[in-house]
């Protein structure tokens, strides 16, 4: 029996630190191709500098990272030539065109998607000839990961692709990442954004203090928290204490005047109480609400601590 | 594939450099100003501005690299251009030279407008050796651009660009002989510009651009610019940053004092090699040479009066010259050259005799020598005497000189530029013992 192809990209332990700061303590995880892979963790968690190691941006203290059969340690050049990646924090000349950068790019690359081909997959017609610093938040994140994608890579980084757009042009980024998947692509994307990973990725790995602290699809993860679904009820009046005394299984999570936040591991029978028992009262209900267990209680549960997307330390930096 | 790349690399910077009107007011406006400056600072002087094309080319290559690509590399990794740059399967070096090399593209085709709008609007002459001319231009760009290298790796931000590049730029304007000329600096700063790579750029390009010597001799300059300007570029493509969020720790700071170490180390060699000669202003009479120009004259570098250049007999025993030295000190007393009304000019005269002398191997060179010393010291009062003879010394190409002299018995021409150096050589011999540095 033939062996399983190797994964386009494969970290094994890796290690990092700045001075007295681990920020890297055994970091290991594979992407597949036509997958998508979320790094998952606050600001500071080891995100950007596992992402920096794999780029050949910073070299890790110990452990290994392959591309395919790449060891991109030992042939960071070789390794580049695969990898496309859009990073945070970079950017282009003010004057330089979008057609002008993707030909310049692609030019150091063995294998270049043609440019014309690239504007065209990433809506850039409009402004292929006008100056960088005409094109709009969404444009240039567009350039960024049409250069990403100018040497038709196997293995796309992706570090916090949609920090700083708006509602629209995050909609058409992740459309567009999901195109990347659909091609066959195995693409690591670094986010804070817990909604995005949900939504975009395959599989999840949760990175905290240096760690992978957990690995697995989505609905995998959430399935392995205890957190009980939540019911929340906005009403005209608060809940008087005999309602809910009333309710069976229900604990009382939060009450702040008209608004209360119910945990119980049955949410049907709870709603059908709720909508049967405050009219009874003289209580409307204003708002209803199910809530099921999330990335944000899995990350609470494995650390102890209230995911935060600012982080609750920044990350190291030599 | 790379080659070409880098070759696309370079072609879109000079395409940028070119697209910005900040680029082009920095790069051509600012180098045109000053070539308006100085022509009005120097308007008496006749031809305008050859004498002084080798500072304003100097300051064209000293703005372009050591202002402009630092601004240019330091504003691109500011945006993050560097750390995208990074992400591409080529060096860095690779990269920075690309962009070096736009710069020197960017810098000669500034120096190449300055001097064609020299000619336009002053008339100055085209140099006299355009080839040296243009070789002197790149390696002075060269060494600029390995200060401005390290300048690029060592600021933060653009401001600091700025404040590190006024720290090299002011003072190799004010006394490092660029912006005051190096002869109308006093002694002392004259000995200190001898540490800065700006005197040497400036003696190479005048060299080449007004001397008709050219670059013949320069190559203790050629051999400072290129150990202040590598030790430099060594420098700064070591302590590249391709992102500024990295500070340099204390081993950079190390290295600096490295690239700082090249400065001290020529200055010491000039001064041990006699290079830190006090230099006159073109054109200033030798009324203006002051003790502490006469004092600052060296004599270690001169041959001994029994070598085979520059030979010099005793004194005579006796006021009588015998045989044909007799009819040469007979001749001099109407030999026109010997008395013109210049006094300096007239000990030019008298000097390029012995320098011929010498040249043709004469038998009696020594002598004859010695009865031209004699003939000076008649004909000018020791103070007088000793201002000319420096002046000779300090500036050997000032004046004329004459390359035949049949009537002496000399029969064969001798090279101007021979006849320079061996008068230069015989006016220190004199000095030296005038002023009681040589013992007879």
């Amino acid at each position: 029996m033939a062996a399983p192809p190797l994964a386009p990209l494969r970290l094994r332990a890796l290690t990092k630190r700045y001075g007295a700061v681990e920020a890297l303590r055994g970091v290991s995880f594979e992407v597949a191709s036509g997958e998508i892979f979320g790094l998952l963790g606050p600001n500071g968690a080891g995100k950007t500098t596992t992402v920096e190691c794999i780029l050949g941006l910073r070299r890790p203290d110990s452990g290994e990272i392959f591309l395919g059969e790449i060891d991109a340690l030992a042939h960071p050049e070789a390794a580049k030539q695969r990898l496309g990646a859009q990073i945070q924090s970079a950017s282009l000349q003010d004057l330089i065109t979008p057609r002008q950068a993707l030909k310049l790019f692609a030019s150091f690359y063995c294998q270049a998607a043609p440019v014309e081909r690239l504007i065209e997959q990433f809506a850039l017609g409009e402004k292929a000839d006008a100056p960088f610093a005409s094109l709009s938040g969404g444009q240039k994140q567009r350039l960024f990961l049409a250069l990403a994608f100018v040497n038709q890579p196997s293995v796309l980084l992706l570090d916090e692709p949609t920090v700083g757009l708006d509602p629209r042009a995050r909609r058409e980024l992740h459309h567009t990442i999901l195109g990347l998947r659909a091609a066959g692509r195995a693409v690591l994307l670094s986010t804070h954004y817990l909604d995005e990973a949900e939504q975009l990725c395959d599989r999840i790995g949760i990175i905290d203090s240096g760690r992978i602290i957990a690995v697995g699809t989505p609905a995998e993860l959430v399935a392995r928290s205890t957190a009980l679904p939540r019911v929340s009820v906005r009403t005209t009046r608060a809940l008087p204490a005999a309602v809910l005394a009333e309710l069976r299984n229900v604990a009382v999570l939060n009450q702040a005047e008209t608004t209360c936040l119910l945990a119980t591991p049955d949410p049907q029978p709870t709603l059908a109480a709720l909508v049967k028992t405050l009219p009874l009262h003289g209580i409307d209900i204003l708002d209803l609400r199910v809530q099921q267990p999330s990335l944000e209680d899995v990350f609470l549960e494995l650390t102890g601590r209230m995911y935060s997307s600012h982080g609750d330390k920044p990350e190291a930096s030599p | 594939m790379i080659p070409r790349a880098l070759l696309g690399h370079f072609l879109l910077t000079l395409q940028l450099n070119f697209r910005s009107k900040q680029a082009l007011v920095y790069g051509y406006f600012v180098p045109f100003f000053f070539l308006i400056a100085f022509g009005s600072v120097f308007h008496s002087e006749r031809p305008l501005l050859l004498h002084q094309m080798g500072q304003l080319l100097t300051l064209t290559a000293l703005g372009g690299a050591c202002f402009g690509l630092p601004t240019g590399i330091v504003a691109e990794r500011e945006r993050g251009v560097w750390r995208r740059y990074q992400l591409l399967p080529v060096g860095t070096l690779s990269l920075l030279l690309s962009t070096l090399l736009a710069r020197v593209v960017i810098v000669t085709s500034a120096a190449f407008l300055q001097v064609a709008l020299a000619r336009a609007i002053y008339g100055t002459p085209w140099p006299l050796h355009p080839g040296e001319t243009a070789l002197a231009f790149l390696v002075v760009t060269g060494a600029f651009l390995g200060l401005g290298l390290l300048i690029a790796s060592l600021a933060d931000d653009v401001p600091a660009v700025q404040a590190l590049g006024q720290c090299l730029f002011l003072p190799m304007i004010m006394i490092g002989g660029v912006g005051v000329p190096l002869g109308l600096l006093p002694a002392w700063a004259q000995q200190i510009a001898g540490f800065m790579p700006g005197r040497y750029a400036v003696e190479l390009l005048q060299l080449s651009i007004s001397e008709p010597r050219g670059l013949g001799h320069s190559s203790f300059a050629f051999l400072a610019l290129a150990v202040i300007g590598l030790a430099a570029a060594v420098v700064g493509v070591k302590l590249f940053r391709w992102d500024g969020a990295r500070r340099l720790g204390r081993a950079g700071m190390a290295w600096v004092a490295t690239a700082l170490l090249a400065w001290i180390a020529v200055g010491a060699a000039a001064a041990a090699t006699g290079n830190l000669r006090s230099r006159l202003l073109a054109g200033t009479g030798y009324e203006a040479i002051t003790p502490e120009q006469i004092a600052s004259i060296r004599y270690d570098d001169l041959p001994g009066d029994d070598e085979l250049y520059t030979r010099l007999a005793p004194p005579f025993k006796t006021p009588e010259r015998p045989g044909r030295l007799g009819e040469i000190a007979t001749r001099f007393k109407t030999w026109p050259p010997g008395q013109v009304d210049d006094p300096e000019q007239r000990a030019r005269n008298l000097l390029s005799i012995a320098a011929i002398a010498d040249v043709n191997q004469d038998l009696l060179e020594g002598e004859i020598a010695r009865v031209v010393f004699d003939q000076l010291q008649e004909n000018f009062s020791s103070d007088e005497l000793k201002k000319i003879l420096a002046h000779i010394a300090l500036a050997p190409n000032d004046g004329k000189v004459i390359t035949q002299a049949r009537e002496f018995g000399l029969k064969r021409e001798i090279l101007e530029k021979a006849v320079r150096e061996r008068s230069m050589y015989y006016a220190k011999k004199l000095l030296g013992r005038l002023v009681g540095k040589i013992a007879e």
